[in-house]
């Protein structure tokens, strides 16, 4: 089973707003890495450390299914991401080059499955809360607007 | 010092239905509480019950979880309550998990992490769920008496109303360093009663409030903890003083028999066997009321509400049109495992909320037999709580009960309920001339001047009709088996023709 398009859409948005809001300086292959990092942060405080890890594993085993590249990564006993920004780094200067989206396929598919897992276990209104708390932007606008609810 | 200089203890709402009227109106703010109770007793959704009452942007409820049920799992199951706001989160109400804190270090630094987030958050409301898994570390640098003592301070100079949740059974209740610390000391219990489940819960103590004692039935619905006070949320409502008004029965013999009618406020029995019309006369009185413009509650347990109305219209009596105009309630309560106290929740909410003058309630052994096995032992004390404070705020009550007819005896109850009624009326069967007859005659009527007579009656299309006047040519009516005093035939011989037509 493969991601569904409004998981892909959601880690999209928030990778794009990691990509293009943060400094130019920063390598651009830590979009993903920053999205992680910011998830492990606000998920880690109120899942715990081994909550958080528990549910980044099942993510990457999941992602691995749709994206192969992925199989190098692994996640750490204290929930951080290892591997990943060594195979996003040649994959995103291409891109950039191209003037197209620098995360990776890989990192999006990643996340789409952390955020549906979270969907799946705490419903789309406390995932969106918790994702707000984190990403104080319009990233999840349209979101709201679609369904109606100031989530 | 005056009264004027004394602190004054805010109470918080606890957001849990018939808490607060419990706890004397609310928790005290500040307070230092602990919630025990053997793992499934409802600790963890009362707590949040507690934190989503109350929890602000400004002033939040941080929610510490240490080991035991995962974060993740508690919110996907608590946000299926209907009080679980998740606008509220993370802004208003912050869960915090300490479970690394715990596993890696000693109390000391769990200690340290709450003081840390404490000071950072500025919180209302601090829940630690569940501490007693803290206890359990071995080799800590602090122990527990100590760990809580100090977050109890701590918590306190910090303005917070704190909830220490934990897994405690009964035995551990005595003695225990722990709950001298606390302020507050709720227990939650949970047995099981033959097939059904009994919750009950116990405000061990609570500092500087009056709360309720004794043991208070809850329940866990989708809407979460709700509380059935043993006072059933009436000590604050001031009671009536019995007035002198009389309330018509819509029978006028029977009227004159009880003095003019049955006093407002009072608490009437109905007592006979199978067919001997208590539910006809329970009828005739609400219809009466509902007459005068006294709004009425009936609650029926052996039929349902269409039958029981239908049943009215073959008297003559409309109660559909003032049911559907709010002046007239049927209640159907089939309760199952439902408590006692709860089933005379929804009586007293249906009562307050059509402002009711009468409440019927056919039958008490319907109603006891509706409950639960494991609750019947409560329902001879639960209803005279009930009557109580329904009587108290002047809604007059009429109880039938079903008595096993007996040739030999004449027994006003089999449920020994006769000490909560300010008046008895007893229907029975007597044989008399190769016909079962009916007789009635009023036991009891608590201060008033009642007719000790003996009167037969019928029950015709138009209820319950008296018949002539008192029967004074037998003996022993009373045993079902009279004997003729009188010659056949003769004057006093029984009229069968009715001398008052019934009300329209």
């Amino acid at each position: 089973m493969t991601t569904s398009p409004e998981m892909r859409d959601l880690a999209q948005r928030l990778l794009d707003y990691e990509a293009f809001t943060e400094k130019t300086s920063e390598p651009a292959g830590s979009a993903t890495l920053r999205v992680y990092e910011k998830l492990r942060h606000e998920l880690g405080e109120f899942a715990g450390v081994a909550g958080f890890q528990s549910l980044a594993s099942r993510a990457l085993v999941l992602a691995k299914t749709e994206a192969p590249s992925l199989s190098v990564v692994r996640v750490g006993a204290d929930g951080s991401l290892q591997g990943l920004g060594e195979i996003e780094h040649q994959f995103d200067i291409d891109k950039i080059r191209a003037g197209e989206f620098p995360a990776g396929e890989g990192g999006i598919i990643l996340i789409a499955r952390l955020l549906s897992l979270l969907h799946l276990l705490l419903g789309e209104a406390l995932t969106l809360r918790l994702l707000r708390a984190t990403w104080h932007c319009g990233v999840f606008d349209d979101r709201n607007s679609e369904h109606g609810r100031n989530a | 010092m005056s009264t004027q200089d004394k602190v004054k203890i805010n109470k918080l709402p606890t957001g849990v239905p018939g808490l607060d009227e419990i706890v004397g109106g609310g928790l005290p703010e500040f307070s230092f509480n602990i919630i025990a109770g053997a793992p499934g007793s409802g600790k963890t959704t009362l707590a949040h019950q507690f934190i989503f009452a109350n929890a602000s942007p400004e002033r939040p409820a941080l929610y510490f979880t240490v080991l035991g049920e995962s974060a993740i799992k508690m919110l996907r199951y608590q946000q299926q309550y209907t009080f679980f706001d998740p606008a509220k989160l993370p802004d208003a109400i912050r869960f915090i998990n300490l479970s690394q804190v715990v596993l890696e270090k000693d109390l000391g630094a769990v200690l340290e992490a709450i003081t840390k987030e404490v000071e950072k958050a500025n919180p209302s409301v601090v829940v630690v769920d569940s501490f007693r898994t803290m206890v359990r570390k071995p080799n800590s640098d602090m122990d527990l008496q100590s760990f809580i003592q100090r977050l109890a301070l701590f918590l306190a100079s910090w303005q917070a109303t704190t909830f220490l949740i934990g897994e405690y059974a009964e035995e551990e209740l005595r003695d225990n360093p722990v709950f001298t610390v606390a302020d507050g000391l709720f227990w939650l219990r949970q047995t099981a009663e033959r097939n059904s489940i009994v919750r009950k819960l116990q405000i061990i103590k609570l500092r500087g409030q009056d709360s309720v004692p004794g043991l208070h039935t809850f329940r866990i619905t989708d809407a979460g903890v709700q509380a059935f006070s043993r006072t059933f949320g009436l000590t604050a409502r001031k009671r009536n003083p019995p007035g002198d008004r009389r309330l018509s029965f819509g029978v006028p013999e029977l009227d004159k028999m009880l003095d003019g009618g049955v006093r407002e406020g009072d608490s009437v029995l109905v007592a006979g066997s199978s067919g001997t019309g208590k539910s006809v006369l329970a009828t005739q009185f609400i219809a009466e009321g509902i007459r005068h413009g006294e709004q009425g509650i009936v609650a029926v347990f052996e039929e349902r509400p269409e039958a029981y109305a239908e049943r009215a219209t073959s008297l003559g009596l409309d109660l559909e049109t003032p049911q559907k105009d709010g002046k007239l309630t049927i209640l159907y309560l089939r309760p199952l495992d439902l408590s006692v106290d709860e089933t005379m929740q929804s009586i007293l909410d249906a009562v307050q909320k059509i402002g009711a003058k009468r409440l019927v309630i056919d039958s008490l052994a319907g109603f006891e037999m509706a409950l639960s096995p494991g609750f019947r032992a409560d329902f001879r004390e639960s209803l005279y709580r009930m009557i109580f404070a329904l009587t108290g705020i002047g809604v007059t009550i009429l109880s039938t009960v079903e008595v096993d007819e007996s040739f030999t005896e004449f027994p006003f109850s089999t449920y020994s309920i006769s000490f909560l009624c300010d008046d008895i009326i007893r229907l029975r069967y007597v044989s008399i001339d190769g016909k079962l007859r009916k007789i009635m005659v009023v036991i009891k009527m608590r201060g008033g001047n009642h007719a000790k007579d003996i009167r037969e009656y019928e029950i015709t299309s138009g209820g319950v009709v008296i018949l002539g006047e008192r029967l004074t040519n037998y003996q022993a009516l009373i045993s079902g088996i009279p004997e003729h005093s009188a010659p056949a035939g003769s004057k006093e011989e029984l009229s069968r023709e009715p001398t008052i037509g019934r009300r329209s």
